[in-house]
């Protein structure tokens, strides 16, 4: 069955946002199904929010998925580390990987996880996300400035643990 | 480092791209969301004489939007909208005053109706009494052997209503018996 023009629309929406938002929640949660639920629940609540049908914000969902992944974060202190470890035994790639390029992509994923979380997530939205610093800032709830220098700090941290890799 | 290798490393890191979410999360994303997100609706003015079925949308979407989207109120609406509480807490309070629960010596007087069903008696006046007829004390016994005093009174309900223009009187007496239980001690 052809699809309406709106659904297209929508298609096309989530191809190009859905990406960035996963990978953004799979650095906020503790497992690839928490990761997929993250972006669900935010695409949804950010949609609900907007007044006028129109798409959200990318910003507003980046903050929504940070807000519950906090929240899950609490809930899931209850819970055993075996427990999140049996749910999810396989890790997942962060980012589109070719044959030639997986190695490489692996090792910048291996140094994103050794990046302190505070410079990790000003990165990923910056450079990945397509977020300005204003928005940025937004979504975490700190100073332009602040998220500016630690996309500095973060840069030069993550260049030094990659820079073997993209010499 | 400099501010050129910085942009040339956040170059390199812009080549990667990030996985696509796995075909299950679309689906889920798209049996989630309405089909017309992203458009704005027309308001179907200009539309076919018979068009289309309307759109269907998923329930918890749509009840989230639906505040949202409802239709703006007139401008006649903005200056005369108050109206109607102003008129409702009028006739609230005017219900307040003309309301008289009771009288001092005990009795119900209920105020005559509007005579303008003519052929219908006409209640003048309706009187709610209540007589008592007995009033006598009981003891019982439960099972475990523990006694129990009943206060018991019979009362003989009366409600009165007179139509002197017709010369009616309608008499109703309804029995009642009340039995209240009572501490053994406190008696």
């Amino acid at each position: 069955m052809d699809e309406s023009p709106q659904q297209t629309d929508w298609r096309r929406w989530l191809e190009d946002h859905a990406p960035k938002f996963l990978l953004f929640a799979r650095q906020q949660a503790r497992s690839e199904a928490d990761a997929q639920d993250l972006v669900q629940e935010a695409v949804v609540e950010a949609a609900r929010r907007r007044a006028d049908g129109l798409p959200p914000p990318p910003a507003l969902v980046f903050a929504t998925i940070r807000r519950r992944a906090i929240d899950l974060a609490r809930c899931e202190d209850r819970r055993t580390g075996r427990e999140l470890a049996a749910a999810d035994p396989t890790p997942v790639g962060w980012f589109d990987t070719s044959v030639e390029e997986r190695e490489r992509n692996q090792l910048i994923q291996d140094a994103m996880n050794r990046l302190p979380e505070m410079y990790r997530e000003v990165v990923t939205l910056k450079v990945w996300g397509g977020l300005t610093f204003a928005e940025i800032a937004d979504t975490l709830g700190i100073p332009a400035n602040t998220a500016a220098s630690r996309y500095r700090y973060g840069l030069a941290e993550l260049r030094k643990l990659t820079k073997e890799v993209l010499a | 480092m400099t501010g050129r290798d910085d942009e040339l490393f956040e170059a390199e890191l812009r080549k990667l791209t990030p996985a696509p979410p796995p075909p299950e999360l679309t689906a889920r994303l798209a049996s989630e969301m309405p089909t017309g997100f992203g458009l704005r609706q027309s308001s179907g003015a200009f539309g076919p004489r018979n068009p289309l079925p309307k759109r269907q949308r998923t329930g918890a979407v749509q009840d989230a939007a639906a505040p949202n989207r409802a239709l703006p109120r007139p401008s006649w609406w903005r200056l005369f909208g108050w109206l109607a509480p102003a008129a409702a807490a009028a006739a609230l309070i005017a219900a307040l005053l003309l309301w008289r629960p009771s009288a001092p010596d005990g009795r119900l007087h209920v105020k005559p109706a509007t005579a303008s069903l003519k052929p219908a008696p006409k209640a003048d006046e309706i009187e709610i009494d209540r007589r008592l007829v007995a009033l006598f004390d009981a003891v019982a016994q439960l099972p475990s052997g523990e006694p129990v005093r009943f206060r018991c009174c019979e009362w003989a309900d009366e409600v009165v209503v007179r139509d002197p223009a017709r010369g009616i009187v309608i008499e109703r007496r309804t029995p009642r018996l009340e039995v209240v239980p009572l501490r053994f001690e406190t008696y």
